[in-house]
């Protein structure tokens, strides 16, 4: 199981990358372990604006479903249309092709706790 | 492999592979010869006329009897072997009913032809409804819903009615066991409440503090399964439902399991307000591979005038449909419902009849408990004491040879059993829920057992392979349910 | 008790293995003041199996059925003729005494019927994919209003009032308790003849409805073009759910899938499955690919097993009930498995040609009475596929008709306003199969003529 410092996490075990206003989403490799096989994902229609702890996809295993909230508030401005054909790449590679939604933050809302990489390692094994 | 195995192996007779409808190719045979007026199509209609042949492959009938031989040969079915399938109470289905329901009067009778041409039919339905009022302990019965989970629709309906004529109208939420049905919390948000979910006891029950914590003003019912679907009957159940009723709200049952309590004990009279029943579990009518089923809901006066219509009604010696109430939830189906499956109940609960039918429950609840006692030293048995119709275990002690809960149910059905409900109910993890069912001799349980058994020995002697390839016997092995659901492939192309 | 293998020496000897002194013990967890004496409950007494034969026989004879009358019944429940073969596969044990297939393996006679039974559903109705079926058409349709609603994210449902009044009682019940309103359109009742007034229906479509229900052909019979309507639906981007009652018409007219519909549901009893008094039927639901996804119900899918050989699973279960509890599509459980099995033994034995013939000579018996009414009655005019309206000049003259059709061993239609309370009680909703004759036709214009007299 990988935990790549670059990113930060939340305790519901979404990852997510900042880069200036953009904000790229998925699930952790944890998150992608427990589910099992992935079989579909739910995409958030592109414009749609998020407060920060909404739930804005869906992702599924032959038999669980779980919410992806968004750890920060703001309006999808991309949505990773490969899973729709491969959702597999949650399983294989989560926080590359894995991906599933950016999104421009606003800058007047406060984000949920985001955890380094320590501290999520941290928060895993407690 | 162990060589006792074969004896508890189910017969493998010639197993053929059998192509789909649509790869017999070859040009249609003549078409079936079929009565009727052999006029042309009207003229108003002939700028409405299909363009495309549907693709209907036709199949001369030989053939076609061939095709489904096979296939029902790839099936197991109770009249095939053990099918100890927990909260479904897979029991015989006896012969004579299905010979009853196909009588012309019967089965070949239109819903809406005059009431005066159908009282036989209406006679052997109202008594349905008479009788399982009385075994329920709940008077008054709708025979409209079409299965369990639309059962649960309308008595949530009926609760609705009931609180809101009460002026209750705040009252929206459904307090539901972490042990219940799925269809529970389902039912409740198409009637638009919502659930809150009540952690169970250490023992599996309902636990007093929790519902007590959870009640309030907004309460409109809770939703139970007694005996609970971890085979446990819900002794406090008066308590349970007096505290209920004193927060203003209303008791629901799930019938899934009346199996355990026909003929015994009446949920009326331990204070539940209304109460499910699944005619396809416990009044023997075939599951058919899915369904029919029936969901017929008992209730007491509280809840009477809120009945779906119609209703069969009794007046002297006729009998007639009531379709019009003022207060009624009005119509879920658009029929009086499926009376196939209640000629067919009738049937049944004549061939017992008012001397015999406790021991339905007898039965059922002894062959449970003697799963129970000989397999308990083996498997992990989560929640102590007697259990009612079915029982529960664990793969707790076989996870640490890496076996889990599907190689156990998969092994058994190379053992020449169809496999216990499994991963149900959630509140344990690795669940087997096994129901035996009433209609199984000592023998079958035994053999069931010793197969048990021998998997828990094939376990603790490292022959995890075996477990994890199993099922090796039936005409197809694991199936990929990943790829099914990630590209599903529904229909056949063209 | 013959469904009961154990003696009382068994029962004895199990109990004394678990150190049970008697059965009671086993129930010592219900509260005493609970327990029934028992063989006391109002129930009758126990018949043997030559009993109940006789109760049932006897029972039976007291009802008119099919085999000794002709029936020109229809409004959503149809008499269309059952080949031997459909009731004997369906009474195979392997079919009729199988549970929900879960353990896939041990299954796959009936979910290869399954995924049989949904490739020709989808062919006939010419939408993308059919589930493994419904309780009915009534709960079909209000189930593909929610759907609808999920699908647009919109609340409003149009239903035409040419939907057969059930479909729409019971639609309208299911939305009651939701937020939105559920319209019923008013029509046929009040124009000069039954039918769909289509220019009606359009205009109550708004940029909030999420779908318009239709029947076609309609609750009258009455068969019409939908593209107005598709059109419609599409610059209000709202969904198009077309429903129907005797499924047969679309191996004749234009499916629902050809006229644009987005969900098609309806009723497959014409398909191989008996009367019975209402029930078991057969619910079909249908849509296309692209909506999928909020599909409720069982469906069963395409995949290989552990040696690669083709099999069939029951699959995207995570819209079901016991995964997604709360959220999910619907909360159906138990559907019509069994009738999934008669109806694909039937459009097996049928074919394209077969279901054709069935479907021309419904139409043609209909056609051939209309044609020869006398001049004391009225059809609506129009384009019909197996119903249509008979309108007499009062509820007497109706009524006597009945009457004197009853004698001659004739069901000679449904009294409009026990179905359609908005109908007048001078109505008549008549329907033809192919097990109508021409024979029959005669004796039903006679009947018509000596009421008349």
């Amino acid at each position: 199981m990988t935990i790549p410092a670059n990113l930060k996490y939340t305790k519901d075990h979404e990852w997510v990358r900042i880069d200036g206003d953009i904000a790229t989403f998925g699930i952790s490799d944890h998150a992608q372990e427990a589910l099992g096989d992935i079989v579909f994902v739910e995409l958030p229609d592109i414009g749609r604006e998020l407060d920060a702890g909404e739930a804005y996809a869906v992702v599924e295993s032959v038999k669980a479903v779980s919410d992806v909230y968004t750890p920060v508030a703001g309006e999808v401005v991309e949505v990773n249309d490969g899973l729709e054909a491969e959702p597999e790449h949650v399983n294989t590679d989560a926080y590359g092709a894995g991906w599933i939604a950016k999104v421009k933050i606003s800058a007047d809302t406060a984000s949920v706790e985001l955890m380094t990489d320590d501290e999520y390692t941290t928060f895993l094994e407690e | 492999m162990n060589n006792n195995t074969s004896k508890y192996s189910a017969t493998q007779g010639i197993q053929h592979e059998e192509a789909l409808l649509f790869e017999h190719a070859h040009e249609a045979p003549e078409s079936i010869h079929l009565p009727g007026v052999e006029g042309a199509v009207p003229e108003a209609l002939q700028a409405f006329m299909r363009q495309q042949p549907a693709n209907i492959p036709g199949l001369s009938e030989p053939e076609a009897v061939r095709h489904f031989v096979r296939l029902s040969q790839w099936n197991h079915g109770i009249e095939t072997g053990f099918y100890p399938l927990g909260s479904c109470t897979m029991k015989y289905n006896p012969r004579v009913n299905e010979q009853v329901a196909r009588l012309p009067g019967l089965a070949h009778i239109h819903p809406d032809q005059p009431e005066d041409t159908v009282q036989g039919a209406l006679e052997l339905l109202y008594e349905v409804q008479q009788w399982l009022g009385e075994i329920s302990g709940l008077p008054y019965v709708t025979l409209q819903p079409a299965a369990g989970a639309h059962g649960e629709l309308a008595g949530l309906m009926m609760i609705r009615a009931c609180l809101d004529a009460r002026g209750d109208t705040k009252r929206r939420t459904v307090l539901v066991p972490d042990s219940a049905h799925g269809t529970n919390p389902a039912s409740a948000a198409l009637c638009g409440m919502h659930t809150v979910e009540l952690k169970s006891g250490a023992d599996g029950r309902i636990d007093l503090a929790e519902l007590k914590a959870h009640l309030n003003n907004e309460t409109a019912a809770l939703m139970m399964t007694n005996p609970n679907t971890a085979g446990a009957f819900e002794s406090d159940i008066k308590e349970i439902c007096q505290l209920v009723h004193d927060a203003g709200g209303l008791v629901y049952g799930d019938g899934a399991n009346l199996n355990a309590l026909v003929g015994v004990a009446r949920p009326g009279d331990m204070g539940l307000d209304c109460l499910h029943i699944n005619v396809h579990k416990t009044f023997a009518t075939p599951h058919g591979g899915g369904g029919p089923g029936a969901g017929p809901v008992a209730v007491n006066d509280t809840l009477k005038p809120y009945l779906p219509v119609p209703r069969i009604v009794k007046d002297g010696e006729n009998y007639y449909l009531e379709s019009t109430s003022d207060t009624s939830i009005g119509s879920i189906l658009s029929t009086l419902g499926q009376s196939g499956v209640y000629v067919r109940a009738n049937a049944y609960i004549s061939a017992y009849g008012r001397q015999s039918l406790y021991k339905i429950a007898e039965d059922a609840v002894l062959n449970a408990n003697y799963v129970l006692h000989r397999l308990k030293d083996v498997y992990h048995v989560p929640f102590e004491g007697v259990c009612k119709h079915e029982c529960l275990l664990t793969d707790e002690l076989q996870n640490k040879h890496g076996i889990k809960t599907l190689d156990i149910a998969k092994r058994l059905i190379d053992l020449g059993f169809h496999p216990m409900t499994v991963y149900f109910p959630l509140i344990v993890h690795g669940a087997m829920l096994i129901e035996p069912t009433e209609t199984e001799s000592r023998e079958t349980l035994d053999s069931f057992c010793d197969a048990m058994l021998e998997i828990a020995a094939q376990c603790e002697a490292g022959e995890t392979d075996l477990l994890h390839d199993a099922p090796l016997s039936p005409i197809r092995r694991r199936l990929d349910e990943t790829q099914a659901a990630r590209k599903p492939v529904l229909v056949w192309p063209q | 008790m013959r469904f009961l293998p154990h003696t009382d020496t068994d029962r004895s000897a199990m109990l004394e293995s678990m150190g049970a002194a008697s059965i009671a013990d086993l129930f010592a967890d219900i509260p005493a003041e609970l327990h029934l004496e028992r063989g006391q409950l109002n129930i009758a007494d126990a018949l043997s199996e030559a009993g109940i034969v006789r109760k049932f026989t006897k029972a039976s004879e007291k009802n008119r059925n099919a085999t000794n009358t002709r029936y020109f019944l229809g409004g959503g429940t149809y008499n269309h003729f059952v080949p031997a073969v459909v009731d004997y596969v369906i009474s195979r044990g392997e079919f009729l005494t199988a549970y929900t297939p879960y353990q896939p393996e041990i299954a796959q006679g009936t979910l290869q019927a399954l995924f049989e039974f949904q490739t020709m559903i989808a062919r006939l109705t010419g939408m993308d994919v059919s589930n493994a079926s419904m309780y009915e058409a009534a709960t079909a349709t209000a189930e593909a209003a929610l759907m609808a609603r999920r699908v647009s994210r919109k609340k409003r449902v149009v239903i035409a009032g040419s939907v057969n009044p059930r479909y729409r009682s019971v639609t309208a019940n299911y939305l009651s308790r939701l937020d939105g309103e559920c319209i019923e359109v008013a029509m046929g009742n009040d124009t000069a003849d039954f039918g769909t007034d289509m220019d009606r229906l359009i205009a109550s479509i708004d940029d909030s409805t999420a779908c318009v229900i239709v029947q076609y052909p309609d609750f009258y019979g009455s068969v019409y073009d939908l593209a107005a309507l598709r059109a419609a639906c599409d610059a209000n981007k709202c969904l198009m759910v077309v429903a129907f009652s005797d499924v047969t018409a679309f191996a004749l007219i234009e499916s629902p899938g050809a006229m644009g519909a987005d969900i098609a549901v309806g009723s497959g009893q014409s398909l191989g499955i008996p009367m019975a008094f209402g029930g078991p039927h057969l619910g079909l639901f249908t849509c296309k690919q692209k909506y999928l996804r909020q599909m409720p119900g069982r469906v069963c899918g395409l995949t290989r097993d552990a040696d690669g050989k083709r099999g069939f699973v029951l699959t995207l279960s995570t819209r079901e009930q016991h995964i997604r509890r709360e959220k999910a599509t619907s909360n159906i459980c138990t559907n019509q498995g069994l009738m999934c099995t008669a109806a694909a033994t039937y459009m097996s034995l049928m074919g394209d040609a077969g279901l054709a013939t069935i479907a021309q000579r419904s139409a043609a018996a209909l056609q051939m009475l209309v044609s020869r009414l006398p001049d004391h009655v009225s059809a609506a005019a129009g384009a019909h596929y197996n119903e249509n309206v008979i309108s007499f000049a009062n509820q007497s003259a109706r009524d006597r008709f009945l009457n004197i059709a009853q004698a001659q061993d004739i069901f000679a239609g449904i009294a409009l306003e026990k179905i359609d309370v908005h109908a007048e009680p001078r109505h008549l909703l008549v329907s033809t199969t192919e097990m109508i004759e021409e024979a029959d036709i005669n004796d039903y214009l006679a009947a018509l003529e000596a009421a008349s007299e």
